[in-house]
């Protein structure tokens, strides 16, 4: 069974009077150790899409299996340990709290699982190192370039291990030769660690990178391409 | 890890946070000086009608208060000063009470005639200190006497003069005896500096041929041992099945009014307290609510890490707790000090105040503050800090995360 499930997903929004149909029906599989850009124009449903699938927002209707799981059967506190332990994020931009350093921002997903601080900062210092920022463990956020605060984002989304990374536009932020590195920098992880990859984009630099593309438009998968 | 978090959030805007524990660290303050003004004068005056003549707690033979005849006088003297001997009372003092008629040259006075016992009655109230003219009883007196100054006024007596008493003795026979006036009081207190007339225990005990009896045991006590004193002495007293030969009141069961006052001043204050508290309260919800505010989008990035919307809501009302426990010790340590140094310096307020009032209130106020008046107010503050963060704390809780990653 594939580890992203997605059949007939469905997901409107309402604000007052307007509606917006932002996903029509959208079926979506994604193997193993995959590494897939999720492509479109703007607004047609990609963050939409990765929130449904991230356990972040549920859609109307359709079935949805994440790692085995039927997730939309889960209740709140259950998909917040459901991502704890599964999901990695990656956002657009300001993804780290602010207040903590570097080490402490990779820790803080295993300090929720309850890891010893011994042991998380360990892992924390290894996964800085592996995205290529040793010794900046203890630097704050507002002391790091956009790049590198990216990376960090990246090793805190690897931090518990999970099955699924997810990153909404991780390079929209970024000028292209950095982006051309972060992404550089997913892919070498995803293949020596085998973790799955599931990013959204219309920088033309990520789906270069993307093994797999699948392209949405107006709330609609459009055609499966395997780069 | 969630305590160093909440703590680096406090920092993370450092001015707003000191502004918030001024707010908390100046009402706690200003709380404390003020109930310390409250306190040190209701404490004062409690103590002045104590000390002054009617004691801490009186012992008498039962009924003796509402009905007091000689011929109801104490069962057993020495087993009373036995047992406070045996709890510990060192202030403690005998005396005759009854009703006399004073004979002036063209007029007379009813007066309450105290025998008081010269070398103990010093030790225990300070009515010796408020002679302003002779002295006051003392060992080896024959038949002297210390009046009020407006008793003495009315009878026409100074220093010196002779003055004839009748009153009733334990027979109820009329006696009569010629006491000489060595000391005349002004207290400012109506019922003492008119209607009462002092003399030795031993002259009156043989003018009312009482051959040791007393009519009153008066005991001093500090406020915080009042009650388990008394306790005591019920349980020591009529608790042994004497079908309750004694009866024991406190000044306040004598006196209600002054108590009476004290408490519904205290009342009011505290209803002032709760609009303090509110005020400390809106202004930490404020502080509070500002800051979650801000941080929208990285309670987003948090939730959508994992974690809990509760542990969110934790994190949130520990800041508060923080800027609350970091107010409160400012203000305590502001709010004991400045009581502290006016205890010291006392505040003069004797221009503000009249004979009578004076009696009661000391002209210089020497703010105290009570224990249990400073915890109430200490966990009030505490628990209005928390309090304000409740609804933040709750908001925080119910974020849904795609809503609160889209702040930025
Ligand atoms: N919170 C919301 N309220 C109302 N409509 C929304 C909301 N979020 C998204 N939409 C609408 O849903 C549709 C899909 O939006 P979505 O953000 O998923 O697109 P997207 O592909 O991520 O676009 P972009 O490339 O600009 O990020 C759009 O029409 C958008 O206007
Ligand atoms: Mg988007």
């Amino acid at each position: 069974m594939a580890l992203i499930e997605a059949v007939d997903i469905r997901k409107r929004y309402r604000s007052g009077e307007v509606e917006a149909q932002a996903l029509n029906g959208v079926s979506l599989s994604v193997q193993a150790g995959a590494f897939t850009a999720l492509a479109g124009p703007s607004g047609s449903g990609k963050t939409t899409l990765l929130n449904i699938i991230g356990t972040l927002d549920r859609p109307e209707s359709g079935t949805l299996t994440v790692a085995g799981r039927d997730v939309l059967s889960l209740s709140a506190a259950e998909r917040a340990a459901f991502r704890l332990s599964h999901i990695g994020f990656v956002f657009q931009a300001y993804n780290l709290i602010r207040v903590l350093t570097a080490r402490e921002n990779v820790a803080y997903v295993q300090q929720l699982q309850g890891v010893s601080a011994a042991e998380r900062n360990a892992v924390a210092d290894r996964l800085l190192a592996e995205v290529g920022l040793d010794g900046m463990g203890d630097r704050r956020p507002d002391q790091l370039s956009g790049g590198q605060q990216q990376r960090i984002a990246v090793a805190r989304a690897l931090a518990t291990s999970p099955d699924i990374v997810l990153a909404d536009e991780p390079t929209a932020n970024l000028d292209s030769h950095t982006g051309e590195s972060l992404m550089q920098l997913m892919q070498q992880l995803n293949e020596t660690r085998g973790t799955t990859f599931l990013i959204s984009s219309h920088d033309p630099l990520v789906l270069a990178h993307a093994r797999q593309v699948v392209h949405l438009r107006d709330g609609l998968v459009q055609e499966d391409a395997s780069a | 890890m969630i305590f160093q978090l909440a703590w680096r959030n406090v920092l993370r805007n450092a001015r707003r946070s000191l502004i918030t524990i001024a707010a908390i660290a100046i009402g706690l303050a200003a709380l404390l000086f003020l109930w310390g003004f409250n306190d040190g004068v209701h404490n004062s005056m409690m103590r002045n009608l104590q000390q002054a003549i009617i004691g801490s707690v009186q012992i008498h033979a039962d009924g003796y208060f509402r009905h007091p005849k000689l011929s109801r006088d104490l069962p057993d003297v020495q087993r009373v000063e036995d047992l406070l001997i045996k709890l510990g009372v060192q202030q403690y003092t005998r005396r005759i009470r009854t009703f006399a008629l004073a004979a002036g040259d063209d007029n007379s006075e009813g007066l309450v005639l105290l025998g008081v016992d010269p070398v103990r009655e010093v030790r225990v109230t300070n009515l010796h200190t408020k002679v302003s003219r002779g002295r006051f009883v003392s060992p080896g007196d024959g038949n002297t006497c210390v009046l009020g100054a407006t008793t003495a006024r009315n009878l026409g007596l100074t220093l010196g003069d002779d003055l004839v008493l009748l009153a009733a003795d334990r027979f109820g026979a009329l006696a009569a005896d010629r006491f000489t006036l060595v000391g005349i009081v002004e207290s400012g207190e109506m019922g003492i500096d008119r209607g009462l007339v002092v003399v030795p225990l031993a002259s009156l005990d043989a003018m009312l041929g009482m051959q040791g009896r007393m009519t009153d045991i008066i005991v001093q006590s500090p406020p915080d041992k009042l009650e388990a004193l008394t306790a005591a002495l019920k349980q020591g007293l009529n608790g042994q099945g004497d079908a309750h030969a004694y009866e024991i009141l406190r000044w306040y069961d004598m006196y209600p009014m002054m108590k009476q006052w004290v408490d519904l001043e205290n009342a009011f204050y505290y209803i002032f307290l709760g609009v303090v508290l509110l005020i400390v309260a809106a202004g930490v919800m404020n502080t509070v609510l500002m800051s979650t505010l801000e941080r929208m989008h990285e309670f987003g990035i948090m939730l959508a890490l994992g974690c809990g919307g509760w542990r969110l809501a934790a994190l949130v009302g520990l800041e508060s707790v923080l800027l609350g426990l970091a107010g409160s010790a400012l203000g305590l340590v502001v709010g004991l000090s400045l009581v502290g140094i006016f205890h010291h310096l006392g505040i003069d307020l004797s221009s503000q105040m009249d004979s009578i009032t004076r009696f009661y209130i000391n002209p210089v106020i020497h703010p105290e503050i009570d224990t249990d008046h400073l915890l109430i107010t200490l966990a009030s503050v505490l628990l209005a800090a928390l309090l304000a963060s409740l609804v933040p704390a709750w908001r925080a809780a119910r974020l849904q995360p795609v809503e609160a990653i889209h702040h930025v």
